[in-house]
């Protein structure tokens, strides 16, 4: 607190600091590093933050190997379904403004939000590998046609792919069963909301339409997936194991 | 980052409260998380409808200011009804000249849609499912608003590949750094 606010200091600390030190023992922080070391053995409390530091550098997953090998056995069908789904479908996207980002023959505005987008969804893949370990599925061949190379075409697909992705994390998150998958999934949510708003923005669409943003489910995405033809080969994506809304 | 030691010593002496009770979600904690979450929406919306009542910002900024002072007002509508009458009362807010002038708006709206985004990420968590899915609606369209006034300011609207949460101690520190907020 500064000096010059002396008037607002004691209610700004029953206002916000109350309300923060209500909530601090139960806090993410604090939460999820007891249920990192339940579902981690051997990685410690930091494992979140590594996550977060990863993540933010844009290199590598969002765990380390070790902790991934402790994360698939300890993770559930329900959740591995989940996150299968969407490494398929982030190396769909990755795929894409790659190819976007190697033929060079959108606008300048369009290609510079590829770039940008296109090293986050690849960030995406290897934290989601990580997440899954040996449970992974091999990337699909993919086939983008004249989309990574038509304005129009590509513009369309990549406003549909943000907008549907975002919506899809909205109904994965609160099937999930691990607390610890939830808070590395919603960090990466509001990153394609993000990638959403801005490529509307660039477009001279409104970036954030409405007050509250829908859900919409896998099967939707898959829909949509189908639509595109842009899976040339299918990976092994056998599961028994359909994802539920429990609690 | 802000008041850095302070934060992390009070962390500290937290931690070993954490660790004795890990808290699972319950009605109780999405209260308590609503009415965080109450506070910061009533901020931002109080803040864009008065740039939007003082009338100096032109062109997009005030359509921006417009638009996302409803997608607020209807949050803080939503967090009212979810609280019922455990709802608190509405605080007094003094902006200064962040509602009159362009570049303190601008540095302001971007620093108050960063923070909405990184406080529901890192209460997500803790959140029963029903109300997580709720809140997933809500930081979906902060996370839209944070990228759209960033273009605008003229800064990357997506600058990381995650949107760490912030614990609610690291958001207070954020919130009382502006001096918005004068009393409750």
């Amino acid at each position: 607190m500064t000096a010059e606010q002396p008037s607002g200091a004691e209610p700004f600390e029953s206002t916000v600091d109350g309300l923060a030190r209500t909530l601090a023992e139960v806090d993410a922080d604090g939460a999820l590093h007891e249920t990192a070391a339940a579902a981690f053995p051997g990685t410690r409390a930091a494992f979140l933050r590594r996550s977060v530091a990863a993540a933010v550098a844009g290199v590598g997953g969002l765990f380390t190997a070790e902790s991934a090998e402790a994360a698939d056995a300890a993770m559930t069908k329900n959740d591995i379904a989940i996150l299968r789904f969407d490494l398929v479908l982030e190396y769909l996207q990755a795929g894409l403004y790659t190819e976007v980002e190697r033929l060079g023959a959108l606008t300048p505005k369009t290609l510079g939000w590829a770039r940008v987008v296109g090293a986050h969804e690849r960030a995406h893949v290897a934290a989601l590998k990580g997440l899954l370990g040996r449970n992974i599925v091999p990337s699909p061949t993919f086939n983008y046609g004249n989309v990574s190379s038509n304005e129009r075409a590509f513009i369309r697909t990549a406003v549909g792919f943000e907008d549907l992705t975002a919506a899809l994390l909205k109904w994965q998150a609160p099937r999930l069963d691990s607390r610890s998958i939830v808070a590395a999934a919603v960090s990466l949510h509001s990153v394609e909301t993000r990638h959403a708003a801005w490529i509307r923005h660039l477009i001279g669409l409104r970036p954030a339409a409405n007050a509250f943003d829908k859900p919409a489910s896998q099967q939707r995405m898959a829909r949509l997936i189908a639509s595109t033809n842009f899976i040339a080969s299918r990976p092994r994506l056998a599961s028994r194991t359909r994802p539920r809304l429990t609690g | 980052m802000l008041a850095g030691g302070a934060l992390v010593a009070g962390s500290a002496a937290l931690g070993g409260h954490a660790t004795a009770a890990a808290p699972t979600p319950s009605r109780a904690l999405d209260e308590k998380i609503f009415t965080f979450a109450l506070l910061l929406e009533r901020l931002q919306a109080a803040f864009y409808t008065e740039a939007v009542g003082v009338g100096a910002l032109r062109g997009e900024l005030r359509e921006f200011a417009e638009v996302v002072g409803g997608h607020e007002r209807e949050h803080v509508r939503f967090l009212e009804e979810a609280l019922g009458g455990r709802a608190e009362p509405r605080p007094t807010f003094e902006f200064g000249s962040a509602t009159q002038e362009r570049q303190r708006f601008l540095d302001t709206a971007v620093l108050l849609e960063d923070t909405g985004v990184a406080a529901y990420n890192g209460q997500a968590a803790n959140l029963t499912k029903k109300s997580l899915a709720a809140a997933a609606e809500i930081v979906s369209v902060e996370g839209r608003h944070a990228a759209w006034i960033s273009d605008l300011a003229g800064k990357d609207p997506a600058p990381r590949a995650a949107d760490p949460g912030a614990t609610a101690e690291d958001v207070a520190a954020t919130l009382r750094s502006t001096g918005f907020i004068k009393s409750s």
